[in-house]
């Protein structure tokens, strides 16, 4: 502080004339000291309060000083007392703040100066007797504390001593707590392992609920509840699998569980069973998942699932047959669609809509099946008439039964209608059309619903009784054609009405068949060979039936005929009728096999009918009469010597023969133009002139032959056309000479 | 194991709101069992064969909000099976009557198949005629134009449709069923009544039990999504030919 800047300490040295003297030394540093700081000028202030007083009052200090500082300048007197040079800083002092009081300017501090050693000791007793008055009250006080404390003390001991034993007692307390939370640790530990356990090996009262409860409807949320009690069964069986073998829990949880279950199972049952008989009155039915889920379900119940679907079964069969006769007889809601029985007296139609009404109620049917059972696999995507595999899977075989069962019920209205209207049929084609209606439909079921199912069997017997229908009436017809008896009045040879009319029958039973509605799709994929021999197969015995008979009849009823009208050329009119069947059959290639056998016995009476023509013509030609000679000649004896064949006789024939050349028979022969197929005419009649030309021949080379010993034999040959030329009679007739009789005869006999 | 169970999700494969009984009828070999195979299975039909009497299959499609089911009766074109084919006629709700645009003799048969189809279907029988074989331009034989003209006289819903490649093969039957729904909604159809040829599904039967009275509100919604979609292959069709 000293040496610091701002003190001005050089100032005063120079002003020192004696530096090195240690009083004034002292004095320097006395002065040379700073006053300006706070102690210091406390002290001062004290020093000058000491004295200050007692001018104006009674001795030394100042009025306002002794007001103003206590005990505190006291102490600044104590603390100042050895300080000489104190007194110089305390008289300069007054002389800075102006010591009004002083009536002798420096008294009081002269005064200070004497007696402040005194001053200073009085105060100082003065305060230490204070001092001990104060000190003898606190020490009394002290004592007092002293005993509190000692009673303190011992009560703390006390306590101190009860704290022990307590802390000795709470000890096994703390242990058994500790302990204990150890135990509630475990416990709830174990606890929430029981509530895991609870929660998998229990249901819920809502769950319960779910299950038994009749306000609970079957839909996702009974089905949730009944997959956890199976969950619960499985788990459980998984657990007493184990190595301990069953246990109590184990057992009471699969009895309890197993309760539900045959709550459920019993729950789906009456529902199925409530739903079952309630799902009658539409035909078509949708439906709804939680039906499909509970089926599902009930097929672990099985036998449950029967009777449920026997109650189905009943409904959908009394619901089919009631739709079906609605249909029937009612029709659609204000008349439309027509009933179906309105068209009764079309038996087509009739059988026809009947029928596609029974395979449309299949069709939907089997959809709801399919739904019921969740089988739909392929939406749209398997056509109904598609074969199927039967008998696959169980629900196949449920869906094929629960079918058979509700279609079954429409067999019988079915058939009686079918067979009345079949029975009421006078007309064969009708008969087999619906015959092949049948048998169409017939395949169809088999193929929809199994051979096995009642309404494949009934149409089969429908169609068999229709089939039958038909056959009798074909034979029927058969035998009326046979009990005719031809005109006798009519000498046409055309074939007889009865004829028309039957083949006009045979013929639409054949367009019938041509077109039929068969089992098609069974030839698919065959060769053509195939198919026609199918076809064929399937149509010989209504030839059989059919043409037959009337080949039969009208060779017997000819025959009867002829006996009484002999005149009437019996061969041509077998003929003509024999090449009219033909052509009726000839459209249908299926009729291959029963044409060739009318063609051989065309090819029969041709030969006849071609000897006849021959014979009729050796007659007309004169001809006749040397071919006779010639067979009744004997031995080598000459013809010209057989009265039958004289010279004279032989130029009458050879005459007439040349006359018959120019006669317009030689190209009309009027028998064989009574043949309805001119064709054949033709044929017969070359075949017959070639034999002619034959016979000719041979007349000439004997007529030539000098053995037989007829005069200018070249002659008379030449006399006559056709001058003994055969050349010349192939060229007349038009023949080439190389054809035979036989060849233009037989086109497919030989 | 048994929670693969969901109601929701098989409610909406299975149940339908209606279902509809359609016939599909024309002349032999005009394509119709190959369309339906395109519409049932997405793909053409290879080596069909003339069809034997008839034949069924079924689809659900969707239409605005309700599920349809339809019941398809393919029908042999060949004369000879026609006695039988009619049968099936009988209170069809739809008919879709095809004939083959690269052949003229189906073409002009379709009177006398439209008046047997409106002679034993149901009295609101809506038909559509799809001209099929539209992949064969190039053997065109019916003029667009032309059989446009012939639907409109007979009143009847058109459009030309390939089974082979799948185009506009969706369109005639979603079309006819548009138009029966919307038979149903102006009360001119009822469908609880038989041989209408449309019942209702499980789906509307609970909606019904559930609230008093059907209610198509929906159905009018959907109708304008339906239009659109329907409109647009036919739009198409318009403007190429
Ligand atoms: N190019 C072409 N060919 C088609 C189309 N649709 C069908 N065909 C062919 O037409 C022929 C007849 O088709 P089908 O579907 O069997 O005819 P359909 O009308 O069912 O005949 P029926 O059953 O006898 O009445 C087949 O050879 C098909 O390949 C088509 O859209 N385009
Ligand atoms: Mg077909």
């Amino acid at each position: 502080m000293l040496t610091s800047p701002t003190s001005p300490p050089p100032k005063y040295q120079t002003s020192s004339p004696r530096p090195h003297n240690p009083l004034s030394i002292r004095l320097y540093k006395v002065l040379a000291a700073n006053l300006d700081d706070d102690t210091t000028k406390e002290a001062l202030h004290t020093l000058a309060d000491l004295y200050a007083p007692s001018l104006l009052n009674d001795t030394k200090v100042k009025p306002q000083d002794r007001e103003l500082k206590g005990d505190r300048e006291r102490l600044n007197d104590i603390d100042d007392e050895d300080d000489d040079t104190k007194e110089d800083a305390n008289t300069k002092l007054p002389a800075q703040s102006p010591a009004l009081a002083e009536t002798v300017p420096g008294e009081i501090a002269a005064r200070a100066r004497r007696n402040l050693k005194k001053d200073v000791e009085s105060k100082l007793a003065e305060s230490s007797r204070r001092f001990l008055t104060a000190f003898a009250e606190v020490d009394k006080q002290l004592d007092t504390l002293q005993e509190y404390i000692g009673a303190m003390r011992l009560r703390c001991d006390d306590a101190q001593s009860q704290l022990g034993e307590t802390n000795e007692a709470c000890k096994a307390l703390l242990d058994r707590a500790g302990s204990l939370r150890e135990q509630r640790q475990e416990i709830s530990t174990r606890q929430s392992m029981v509530m895991v356990f609870l929660s998998r090996f229990t249901l819920t009262p809502e769950d319960v609920e779910a299950i038994t409860s009749r306000e609970v409807p079957v839909g996702k949320r009974f089905f949730n509840a009944m997959n956890k009690a199976e969950r619960i069964r499985n788990d459980c069986r998984v657990l007493m699998a184990g190595e301990e073998g069953p246990t109590k829990a184990g057992l009471d949880i699969m009895s309890t569980t197993s309760g539900y279950l045959e709550e459920a199972y019993e729950k789906i049952f009456r529902w199925c069973s409530f739903a079952f008989r309630e799902m009658g009155r539409d035909a078509q039915i949708d439906v709804s998942p939680a039906m499909r889920e509970a089926v599902r379900r009930l097929r672990q119940r099985p036998e449950l699932l029967t009777e449920a679907l026997g109650t189905l079964s009943q409904t959908r069969q009394a619901t089919l047959l009631n739709n079906f006769t609605t249909a029937l007889t009612r029709g659609g809601p204000g008349g439309l669609p027509r009933p179906i029985e309105l068209h009764a007296h079309d038996p087509l139609r009739y059988v026809g809509d009947m029928l596609a009404w029974v395979h449309q109620a299949i069709a939907a049917e089997r959809e709801f099946l399919e739904g019921l059972f969740g089988a739909r696999a392929e939406e749209g995507g398997r056509m109904v008439g598609a074969v199927r595999a039967y008998g696959g899977t169980e629900e196949e075989d449920w869906m094929s039964e629960l079918m058979d069962t509700a279609v079954g019920g429409l067999c019988t209205p079915l058939m009686i209608r079918v067979q009345q209207t079949i029975r009421s049929q006078e007309s064969s084609i009708t008969a087999y059309k619906i015959a092949n209606l049948l048998q169409f439909y017939m395949l169809t079921m088999q193929r929809t619903l199994g051979e096995e199912a009642a309404l494949s069997k009934r149409l089969r017997e429908m169609t068999d009784y229709a089939y039958k229908a038909f056959s009798d009436a074909v034979e029927a017809q058969g035998r009326s054609i046979l009990g005719i008896h031809l005109d006798l009045d009519d000498l046409t040879l055309t074939p007889p009405f009865a004829i028309l009319d039957h083949t006009q029958i045979l013929r639409e039973i054949l367009t019938v068949y041509e077109s039929s509605l068969g089992d098609e799709s069974s030839l698919r994929g065959k060769s053509a060979k195939d198919v026609n021999e199918a076809a064929a197969q399937g149509c010989r015995a209504i030839l059989d039936q059919m043409v037959d008979p009337a080949v039969e009849m009208c060779v017997l009823a000819s025959e009867e005929k002829h006996r009484l009208r002999p005149s009437w050329d019996r061969e041509i009119f077998i003929i003509n009728v024999l090449t009219y069947l033909q052509s009726v059959l000839e459209p249908y290639s299926f009729t291959a096999e029963k044409r060739d056998v009318i063609q051989d016995l065309v090819a029969g009476r041709v030969v006849q009918l071609i000897e006849d023509h021959f014979t009729g013509l050796l007659v007309d030609t004169g001809l006749g009469e040397m071919v006779d000679a010639g067979k009744a000649r004997q031995g080598d004896e000459p013809l010209s010597h057989l009265p039958a064949a004289s010279s004279s006789r032989l130029q009458a024939a050879l005459h007439k023969f040349s006359v018959w050349l120019t006669s317009n028979t030689v190209d009309y022969p009027p028998r064989l133009g009574q043949l309805s197929v001119q064709s054949l005419a033709s044929r017969v009649h070359r075949a017959a002139l070639a034999r002619l030309v034959r016979t000719y021949k041979w007349l000439c080379e004997e007529v030539r032959n000098p053995e037989n010993k007829y005069e200018a034999a070249a002659t008379v040959l030449g006399s006559e056309r056709p001058f003994g030329q055969v050349h010349l009679l192939w060229q007349i007739f038009g023949i080439d000479e190389e054809e035979t009789g036989d060849d233009i005869v037989t086109d497919k006999t030989t | 194991m048994a929670n693969d169970y969901d109601i929701d999700a098989t409610e909406l494969l299975e149940t339908y709101d209606f279902l509809m009984k359609y016939i599909i009828i024309g002349e032999a070999g005009t394509g119709k069992s190959c369309l339906l195979h395109q519409f049932t299975h997405n793909s053409f039909k290879e080596h069909s064969q003339h069809t034997i009497g008839v034949e069924f299959s079924s689809r659900t499609v969707k239409l605005g909000e309700k599920r349809i089911k339809l019941q398809l009766w393919d029908t042999a074109g060949q004369e000879r099976f026609r006695s039988v084919t009619r049968s099936y006629y009988r209170g069809a709700a739809g008919a879709i009557l095809v004939y083959d645009i690269t052949s003229r003799a189906s073409f002009l048969n379709l009177s006398r198949w439209l008046a047997d189809a409106r002679a034993l279907g149901s009295p609101h029988l809506v038909t559509v005629l799809v001209g099929n074989k539209s992949d064969r331009e190039e053997d065109r034989e019916v003029e667009w134009a032309e059989a446009s003209r012939w639907a409109a006289e007979n009143d009847v819903h058109f459009l030309e449709a390939s089974s082979l490649s799948g185009e506009n093969v969706e369109a005639p039957f979603l079309l006819c069923a548009r138009s029966i729904l919307l038979a149903i909604e102006s009360g001119a159809l009822d469908p609880e009544k038989a041989g209408s040829g449309v019942s209702y599904g499980d789906r509307a039967l609970r909606r019904v039990h559930s609230s008093s009275r059907l209610s198509f509100g929906s159905l009018s919604g959907g109708r304008r999504k339906g239009t659109v979609k329907l409109r647009l292959p036919l739009a198409g069709k318009t403007r190429c030919c």
